[in-house]
């Protein structure tokens, strides 16, 4: 009905407006020293993301707040507004909504709960009639939700002051709250740099459709990541997941996947496509990538962003470890990728910078010691990326074996460690040869006993995302990525 | 394609109460969306018997048919590899005795020989509609589950992906002196079986297993087609 009634009368949704307001009205600020709700908490987090634009606060008890004045209604505010920011008890959010509305508002999020999450009569009531306002032709996101998080313009989610404000290309819609802001302080050290974030709660009116459809066209977002409990409508959910796959990246973390109950069917095919199995074929076809928890959506959105758009078929693995050979060919071959043993000239070339004895200069390259310096690993690099079979690189690094030798030269792990060459030498290698690297950091000593340990590892992490290196902590997350990759410009190529 | 002749099949069908079509009109509901079935004829009168095994010919598959059995190998009513009168003859009584009055009739029906079954199918998702299964048939569907699913309408190429993706998908090739299965005609009656889907709303479930593959050509040679509760 909402989007009908848009359809036919209201003008295009204006995003722009809504992702980056220049007046942002926050409804439900209290004043100082008179307690601290939702509004005053989205308030601060905003202040400190410092918000780019005007913020103004209301409250019908006016007074002021971090010396700014409390308007005391939405009427009161001289001017138009952009946005809304509603934080108000639910049984007011409509007549504040329709406020928002009439100071020309091209949207509003609404963090307030109350509404059909209760299942009551008077909060599934509530919520018609935010759809009844947002239908007139304001954009709704909420209720019951975290909001928006745009680093670009500085509105963050709800408990979020302090999330990053380097933008980059990765979108992320989910109605939970809860996993959009995990998702975005994960984002922050792991190295995913997002476009815009929303969280959209009850989805009265903006859902996981609509913001596809916006997200598809979004010059500031390559990749589109989101989680799903329910849909809307699976009709135009899957048109629009097929025509956004056909442009960029969409992976999907599909909650509630566990067999749906009692359904009674009379035929084999009905009782074999329970929704598990139906919502991986949908994906499929839709060639949108599936990925199964939090933090394979947040490897794979890293990757997406950035290696490049192609994919990779041959790789090579170089690092140390006992086992490393045995594991990268088992899990390379799981994932249909290739590990070829290099030619004989690079090998040659190779084992010259390898420790003796007990290293291996095939592919995988094992370094057999985990003190190799950066240079002689650059000159590896080098070579294994002059064999035309290779298309990506994967460097695995045990850094925590600085740890024995910190002492003899009386340094910290992280002084001792050479993190800074080695990510710098690995953006060398990744640019000269035109070939990606991926880092790959183990830490088999994660203890309070080896708390500095995970300080140099975090710290060499902060290194190679600053230069851009997508980096995980073990090599089968890594080689599940690039398959991911594979999948989908291998589909997407297929069309 | 001739949905009118499909649809008149099942109005016929739900007109008299039935909850499904019996083998012998979900086989006509397919052939008229162009999917190839047994050839087969359907008789209540004994002594049409000999007229009807003439024209399949032998070997022959004699069953009971009736919209209220589902499970005929369990009750004694499949009889394989018919390959006289006499036996046709005796077939008949013991299905018609089996059978004890239930409104139905004797499908003397060719026996496709090939040793490799598939099964494909049509459900209805809640949220995505007509979905289409294609897989490993016979008495490996539901032990190996080696099924793949795609929404309606299918175009070629989603068709073709099925295919591919089952674990099983090499049994399409040429192997062990079999000729590759015809992927085209596959992919048809793939395609056609979620366009019944699509089209017929009144058809809630879908299956055609054993689908087996003689030579390279593919035959439907049994068919559940459930009707939506009215």
């Amino acid at each position: 009905m909402a989007n009908k009634a848009k359809k036919s009368g209201n003008p295009p949704t204006d995003y722009e407006r809504i992702f980056h307001p220049q007046r942002l009205a926050i409804i439900g600020v209290s004043a100082e020293a008179s307690g601290a709700g939702f509004g005053t908490g989205i308030f601060k987090s905003i202040t400190a993301m410092a918000f780019a634009g005007e913020i103004l606060p209301v409250n019908p008890k006016g007074g002021s707040i971090d010396g700014l004045n409390i308007f005391k209604s939405v009427e009161e505010i001289p001017g138009e507004i952009d946005f809304a920011i509603i934080a108000v008890a639910a049984r007011f959010v409509p007549d504040v909504l329709d406020a928002c509305r009439k100071k020309g508002a091209a949207g509003a999020e609404i963090i307030s709960s109350g509404f059909s999450e209760l299942g009551t009569d008077e909060g599934k009531e509530l919520e018609r009639r935010i759809k009844e306002i947002a239908a007139k032709g304001i954009r709704v996101v909420g209720p019951n939700c975290f909001g928006i998080y745009c680093p670009a313009s500085g509105l963050t989610l709800l408990p979020g002051p302090d999330l990053s404000r380097e933008s980059g290309p990765v979108a992320f819609i989910a109605q939970s709250g809860g996993m959009s802001i995990d998702f975005a302080h994960a984002g922050k050290w792991m190295g995913v740099r997002f476009s815009k974030m929303v969280s959209f709660g009850n989805g009265a009116d903006l859902r996981e459709t609509d913001l596809l459809r916006y997200f598809k066209d979004d010059p500031e977002t390559r990749v589109i990541s989101m989680y799903i409990e329910g849909i809307q409508n699976g009709d135009s959910f899957f048109k629009e997941i097929k025509t956004t796959a056909s442009k960029k990246p969409v992976i999907v973390y599909k909650g509630g996947l566990s067999r749906a109950g009692a359904r009674t069917v009379a035929s084999h095919t009905a009782s074999m496509g329970g929704s598990g199995t139906i919502w991986r074929s949908i994906l499929k076809q839709a060639n949108a990538v599936q990925v199964h928890d939090t933090e394979e959506l947040a490897q794979t959105s890293l990757a997406f962003a950035l290696l490049p758009p192609k994919t990779f078929s041959g790789i090579s693995v170089i690092g140390g470890g006992g086992a490393i050979g045995v594991t990268a060919c088992d899990t390379a071959e799981a994932y249909d990728i290739e590990i070829p043993p290099l030619a004989d000239d690079l090998q040659a070339r190779i084992y010259d910078y390898l420790p003796k004895p007990g290293s291996s200069a095939i592919n995988p390259v094992d370094v057999a010691n985990p003190f190799v310096p950066p240079q002689y690993l650059k000159e590896v690099l080098l070579a294994a990326a002059e064999d035309k079979r290779i298309e990506l690189q994967i460097i695995v690094s045990l850094l925590y074996h600085y740890k024995s030798i910190a002492k003899t030269f009386n340094k910290t792990v992280a002084e001792i460690t050479p993190y800074k060459e080695l990510a710098r030498v690995i953006r060398e290698v990744a640019d000269k040869t035109g070939k990606p690297v991926i880092a790959v950091l183990p830490n088999a000593k994660r203890g309070v006993d080896d708390l500095d340990i995970i300080e140099m590892i975090a710290l060499t992490k902060k290194e190679y995302v600053d230069y851009g290196i997508p980096v995980f902590d073990e090599l089968h997350d890594a080689i599940r990525t690039v398959a991911h990759v594979n999948t989908y410009y291998g589909g997407k190529n297929h069309e | 394609m001739n949905k009118d002749r499909a649809v008149k099949i099942i109005h016929e069908a739900m007109r008299r109460g039935h909850k499904t079509l019996s083998e012998y009109e979900s086989k006509q509901v397919l052939a008229a969306y162009d999917i190839p079935v047994t050839k087969e004829i359907l008789l209540k009168d004994k002594n049409h018997l000999e007229k009807a095994v003439a024209k399949i010919g032998y070997p022959l598959v004699m069953k009971g048919c009736s919209p209220e059995i589902a499970h005929k190998t369990e009750k004694g009513l499949i009889h394989v590899d018919i390959r006289n009168i006499k036996e046709a003859k005796k077939a008949f009584n013991e299905i018609m005795a089996g059978l004890k009055g239930v409104d139905g009739g004797v499908l003397v029906q060719e026996m496709i020989k090939g040793r490799r079954e598939l099964v494909m199918g049509m459900t209805r998702d809640a949220q995505f509609g007509p979905c289409v299964m294609f897989g490993l048939g016979g008495i490996f569907t539901e032990i190996l589950k080696d099924i793949s699913f795609r929404r309606a309408p299918l175009k070629k190429r989603n068709a073709l992906d099925m295919m591919k993706e089952i674990r099983g998908h090499k049994i399409l090739d040429a192997v062990r002196g079999m000729e590759a299965a015809d992927k085209i005609i596959l992919a048809d009656m793939l395609i056609n079986v979620g366009r019944i889907g699509m089209e017929i709303p009144e058809v809630s479930e879908i299956d055609l297993n054993p689908v087996i593959i003689y030579k390279s050509k593919p035959v439907v040679v049994d068919a559940l087609i459930v009707l939506e509760k009215a």
